[in-house]
């Protein structure tokens, strides 16, 4: 059950990298093995909650000689996630008529190197599968071909590579000094070994996914690419690339790390606010909308830094909310912006107010949880200076996310062509999903509680 | 059931009135229409069947219910909601089509208004009978989401859209600080439960804090100096709007919140003395404002700031009977301003004027209109016979509770409401006839009338009335007493203080030429130095300032590389400062056996260092292969040859690589590049900097953990003991073929993406063009946007 999920799509995408991805039957049967790699992941998801974590070690070794992998409800909540992002988006693209024949083999690839790092227990195993997703990244943010998407390409590859190397030097460098790859033996090990040399460590670590979420002050990449990109690969990279930087910083400092993460709480506050205040204020005069939502996307990547700095079990269950509930409204938002139509206005509409964190969006409860760890420290200073740094960032939300949606929705409605009447209902649908969980946000604070509770410092 | 009942009807319209507007614009009207006098009649059947509750799970994670009531509170507002609703959808169903038409709009557009309309009746129910907070605010929040489409509907109006996002602004980021009020007491007392909270809470300054800021997102939402600024823009609105935001539905949730919370604001004297202040000052300023409003609206709105101003006060009294008093005068005050709002739109659809300098003297065209509207402007003016006698005289019973210097400034508000409604009513009605007027349609006329019957009648029966705000009062005060208004034809202080009222109000309309400058200036004043104008540079200063920042932001690719090189090296040197050192960083021994090693790593740092030197790309590219080599070279010392072959193997390809490639470029280009202008020095010895920063760190992190011995026996001895078992002869064979066989796997599939990379950008030219058609319009916005950047730098 472990493996399904994992094989379908890597299975598939090697036959469908060498069809040609233009014919519509290619698409669909992409989407098709998308979809069934989905499913298979959700079952995976449902018996993870309902029976706790899911644990193999490949070849049959034992643990830490061979690979293990291991589905628990962090990773499973990621990997659901991330791979329901490139579903909609391939279907998005589908709809609308590939014109690259590698597209749909990448994004299994990409949904490969997704499912692996989510699901895997070792962390060398973790950067291969990295390197998988990231490797067809690089091919896709090039989609489209023209002068403008291939600079992107090329400005995202230099630094994520840049970015990939820190990883890889961080990850040998655990090794060293626990003598494992084993994330459950890194994370016993480095406990307990000496303080300077596993700080340096995870400071390394932690750029390399503060360069993949887009956090401050290593966003520069960020706001071309997403610019620049099409619509669905800025969709997937944002709603699902970018899950790698929150799940890394999760995973790699709440469950691996949690000494140097408590450690280090002050700088990434100071960090996390840097960047929320940094990206909101970009992206208030901003012209285009998906360059608004590049910034949007720097200033939330601040958030979750900020409950993770603010850690505890409320903390860890308030990032992981919260990351989520960004990649759905990116998501959403991005899949919009590349479109016209009064369905899409709705939709962008409903992204928008999910951004601004007003009810009945699942951004709503994203919001409410950080207000809620913004309110628990003991000491009274930081949490009002929480608080209001949150109020702060949340009205520059409110002014960027309305300003564009009313110059791009209201001042220009009816002007360009409307789109295919297919992906504007896939785009409304997604929408729907937001309201849906903001409604009946259970589901989303339940998994966010329990995802915590499998972390080693998210444990009350 | 009872609860229930409304509840569904009302959250149900919207969706109704979507599905019947398939059918058309009409069938969608008479849809909202049936929809909301159905929620008024269940509202009416729940209050007769005594009220009830609802409690039901919601997200238990977070202990969220669903938890509704009919009290006494809910009705009365529901009642509003949902009755004026139903008179103002009446009058929309003949208003917007002509609405629509002047603009030239399809008249399929009226569905839209009729949807968010009911949607807001819907919100307004749900938040009156919520009584757990998140879910109180999820129907603030919504109804705030309605107004902002009502406000912006006439979306192609830029005047429209600034009001919109004005208040969206105003009011969605005020109410962040009711929910952070809400989220301070779950923290305080655990629960989100309103009636659990009354019951736990203790004075403390917490307590007074959070709800502190609940109310101060219910003074924005009611539209109370200084954040009254909004209301008076949101007039751009279509008239039925304006009629039944700004008397019935969102202006009075903000006065709805604080009589729901009002066991918590009565914990904390303070509190209730902040309130005050605020309520005066909107009073005066409101009132004084709409004395000097010249477009029909614009008094309307201000008027609607004073009055909510006066329901504050009466609230803030902190006593049972302005609590009482307070629910009164909402009733009365929102079936009087329905009414005028309705009597300004339809006086402009029949007139085309919309200021009182161009109206005059139109009762010989419009006697009824004349007449309702007269009705109801008197409730609104506190004359006897009318509804709004008594809410006066429940101020005034309040007021005098106080002492008489409250009494006095109640007279003083009271003098100049009536005032400026004689302004209005007046200035429309009598006087010289000026305007044009045509013959109203009925439905633009009659819901005027119903008002204004009410109102009247209220000012005969009052009870009805006077029994909802009473039950509406028991929600904050259990131990109420019973208020009874009445006429009373003796010289208690409350008719003494209303014939006062009415000297006053008389003293000041006969004054007008006296007052007017000086009011006026008062108002040009406020415009130039207020509230508003804080907005509007604010709004201003921040673009600026972001476009400032924007500026800021690194456009090449060598800075996007050092703005994470240099960042990297802060933070490892910050947690160099932070961590003890002290026996971290080791230097080993170094005996004559490893002087070949250091050689090698000379060797390396030597290259490293030369190729930094050279511009001619082909020494560049030797200088940089030389560090491999050398790399390779200590591997072979180090004992592992086998790294030490990939090494070379990887060394040769990639430096074969990079002469191929530029073998490819045009050689002027290549030229260029070697004996070119050089970068300026300040470029250069950026580039030195951040080249050293770089190598700082990844030494500090290299010797930090090379400095530690392993924390445990390595894995990789449990690999070469596990080697045999692979059936393989060698450890690393074992270990790339079936320890980690699914990394080598995926690094296969790295190779094939990396493959398929390659070859859609070979296949570039064979592209279909057809593609770049569909974001064509994006594109060019983008590039144009690029090409405005280059000049601009």
């Amino acid at each position: 059950m472990l493996v399904l999920p994992l094989a379908i799509v890597w299975l598939a995408a090697v036959p469908l990298a060498l069809l040609d991805g233009r014919r519509r039957w290619v698409g669909w049967l992409a989407v098709a093995a998308l979809g069934a790699g989905f499913l298979a992941m959700l079952r995976l998801a449902v018996a993870v909650f309902a029976r706790g974590p899911v644990e193999l070690v490949a070849g049959g070794w034992p643990a830490e000689v061979g690979i293990t992998l291991r589905a628990d409800a962090l990773g499973v909540t990621f990997a659901v996630l991330s791979i329901g992002v490139l579903l909609a988006a391939l279907a998005y693209e589908t709809l609308g008529g590939v014109h690259e024949r590698a597209l749909p083999a990448l994004v299994l690839f990409l949904a490969t190197g997704l499912t692996g790092l989510f699901l895997t227990g070792d962390a060398f195993n973790f950067y291969v599968f990295f390197e998988i997703a990231m490797t067809s990244s690089f091919v896709l943010a090039g989609y489209g071909r023209r002068t403008r998407e291939l600079r992107a390409a090329l400005i995202f590859t230099v630094v994520n590579l840049l970015g990939s190397t820190l990883f890889l030097s961080g990850i040998a460098a655990l090794y060293h000094v626990t003598g494992t790859l084993d994330m459950r033996g890194i994370a016993t090990w480095a406990g307990v070994a000496d303080q300077n040399s596993v700080l340096l460590i995870a400071t390394i670590i932690f750029v390399a996914f503060g360069i993949k979420v887009g956090l401050f002050p290593f966003h520069f990449w960020l706001p071309p690419v997403y610019r620049d990109t099409w619509p669905a690969v800025a969709a997937i990279l944002s709603g699902a690339l970018a899950n790698i930087g929150s799940y890394g910083l999760i995973r790699f400092g709440a469950d691996l790390l949690p000494r140097e993460l408590r450690f280090a709480a002050p700088a990434l506050l100071i960090l996390g606010a840097a960047s929320v205040l940094y990206g909101a204020l970009q992206a208030v005069a901003v012209r285009t909308a998906s360059e608004a939502l590049a910034y949007s996307a720097i200033s939330n990547a601040g958030y979750i830094l900020i409950a993770l700095g603010i850690g505890g079990p409320a903390g860890y269950a308030a990032a992981i909310l919260f990351a989520v509930v960004n990649s759905l409204n990116k998501t959403v938002l991005f899949l919009a912006a590349g479109l016209r139509g009064w369905l899409v206005s709705a939709a962008f509409a409903i992204g928008a107010f999910s951004v601004a964190g007003v009810p009945p969006s699942a951004g709503f409860f994203g919001k409410a949880a950080l207000f809620r760890g913004g309110i628990a420290p003991d000491d009274p200073a930081l949490s009002v200076a929480l608080v209001a740094l949150l109020f702060v960032g949340g009205a520059l939300a409110f002014v960027y996310m309305f300003q564009i949606y009313q110059r791009d929705f209201w001042e220009r409605e009816g002007a360009g062509q409307t789109s295919g009447i297919g992906s504007r209902i896939l785009v409304l649908g997604l929408a729907g999903l937001v309201v849906a969980f903001g409604v009946w946000p259970e589901p989303l604070l339940a998994v966010s509680q329990q995802a915590a509770g499998v972390l080693n410092g998210g444990r009350p | 059931m009872t609860v229930l009942l409304p509840l569904l009807l009302a959250l149900g319209a919207a969706p109704v009135v979507l599905v019947a507007g398939v059918l058309g614009a009409r069938p969608a009207a008479w849809a909202s229409i049936v929809m909301a006098a159905l929620a008024c009649g269940a509202t009416l059947w729940g209050r007769w069947a005594g009220g009830g509750a609802l409690d039901v799970a919601w997200a238990p994670s977070w202990g969220l219910r669903l938890t509704f009531a009919l009290d006494g509170l809910a009705v009365l507002y529901a009642l509003l909601a949902t009755g004026i609703g139903v008179a103002v959808l009446l009058y929309s169903a003949r208003y917007l089509p002509l609405h629509l038409e002047h603009q030239g709009r399809p008249a399929r557009d009226a569905i839209r208004f009729y949807a968010l309309i009911v949607l807001f009746m819907g919100a307004m129910v749900g938040l009156v009978m919520a009584q757990d907070l998140l879910l109180i605010f999820v129907f603030w929040d919504l109804t705030a989401i309605a107004s902002y489409y009502l406000i912006g509907y006439d979306r192609h109006k830029a005047e429209s859209r600034a009001a919109a996002l004005m208040a969206l602004l105003v009011t969605g980021i005020s109410a962040v600080l009711l929910l952070i009020g809400l989220l301070l007491l779950q923290a305080l007392y655990g629960t989100f439960a309103l009636p659990a909270i009354v019951e736990r809470a203790t004075p403390g300054p917490a307590q007074t804090l959070a709800a502190g800021l609940i109310a101060a997102g219910a003074l924005v939402k009611s539209a109370q100096v200084p954040a009254h600024f909004w209301l008076p823009r949101a007039m751009a609105a279509p008239t039925p709007v304006s009629a039944y935001l700004h008397s019935a539905a969102m202006v009075a949730a903000g006065v709805f919140l604080l009589g729901r919370i009002y066991p918590l604001l009565r914990l904390s004297p303070f509190l209730l003395d902040l309130l005050l202040v605020v309520g005066l000052l909107s009073m005066i300023f409101g009132s004084v404002l709409a004395l000097t409003r010249d477009v029909l609206k614009q008094i309307l709105a201000y008027s609607t700031i004073a009055q909510y101003g006066y329901v504050v006060v009466m609230l803030s009294l902190g006593t049972s009977a302005g609590v009482v008093g307070a629910a009164f005068y909402v009733i009365a005050h929102a079936l009087a301003k329905s009414a005028l709002f309705l009597t300004a739109g339809t006086v402009t659809e029949v007139t085309g004027e919309d200021r009182l300098s161009r109206l005059g003297g139109q009762w010989r065209g419009l006697p009824v209109l004349a007449a309702a509207s007269g009705v109801a402007a008197a409730g609104l003016g506190a004359l006897p016979l009318t509804i709004g006698f008594f809410k006066d005289e429940l101020f005034f019973k309040a007021a005098l509770e106080r002492g008489w210097p409250f009494a006095a400034l109640a007279t003083l508000g009271a003098a100049l409401t009536l005032a400026y409604v004689w302004h209005f009513w007046s200035g429309i009605f009598l006087g010289p006839l000026r305007g044009e007027a045509g013959r109203p349609p009925l439905p633009l006329v009659a819901p005027i009338v119903a008002l204004g019957l009410l109102v009247a009648v209220g000012g005969v029966a009052v009870a009805p009335a006077a029994d909802l705000a009473e039950a509406a009062g028991r929600v904050a005060f259990a131990d109420l007493q019973p208020v009874e208004p009445a006429y009373h034809l003796d010289a208690r202080p409350e008719n003494l203080l209303a014939l006062a009222t009415y000297a006053l109000a008389a003293t000041i309309i006969a004054a007008r030429p006296r007052w007017f400058r000086l009011a006026a200036a008062t108002a040009r004043l406020g415009e130039r130095v207020g509230p508003e104008r804080w907005y509007a540079a604010g709004l201003v200063r921040l673009n600026r300032s972001s476009r400032a920042l924007l500026a800021l932001e690194v456009r090449d690719l060598r800075s996007r590389i050092a703005t994470v090189l240099v960042p990297t090296a802060v933070l490892v040197a910050i947690g160099l400062w932070a961590t003890p050192t002290e026996g971290a960083f080791r230097v080993g021994r170094i005996t004559v056996t490893d002087l070949p090693t250091v050689l090698g790593l000379l060797l390396a740092a030597v290259g490293a260092l030369v190729a930094t030197v050279p511009r001619r790309p082909l020494t560049l590219i030797l200088a940089l292969s030389s560090v491999g080599y050398s790399l390779a070279a200590v591997f072979a010392f180090l004992g592992a040859p086998d790294v030490a072959l990939v090494a070379v193997l990887i060394e040769t390809i990639l430096t074969l690589l990079f002469l191929g490639v530029l073998a490819l470029f045009p050689a002027e280009l290549l030229k260029d590049q070697a004996v070119g202008p050089a970068p300026r020095p300040s470029l250069r010895w950026r580039n030195v900097g951040v080249g050293l920063g770089a190598g700082a760190f990844a030494f500090a992190v290299g010797w930090a953990t090379l400095s530690q011995p392993a924390a445990q026996e390595s894995v990789a001895v449990q690999h070469i003991r596990l080697t045999p078992a692979a059936h393989a002869k060698d450890v690393v064979t074992a270990i790339l073929a079936d320890f980690r066989g699914l990394d080598t796997m995926g690094e296969i599939t790295v190779i094939a993406i990396a493959l398929l990379g390659i070859a859609a950008l070979l296949g570039r030219r064979e592209r279909p063009m057809a593609s770049d058609e569909r974001r064509a319009t994006s594109d060019e916005r983008a590039s144009g946007e690029e090409k405005r950047r280059r000049e601009g730098r």
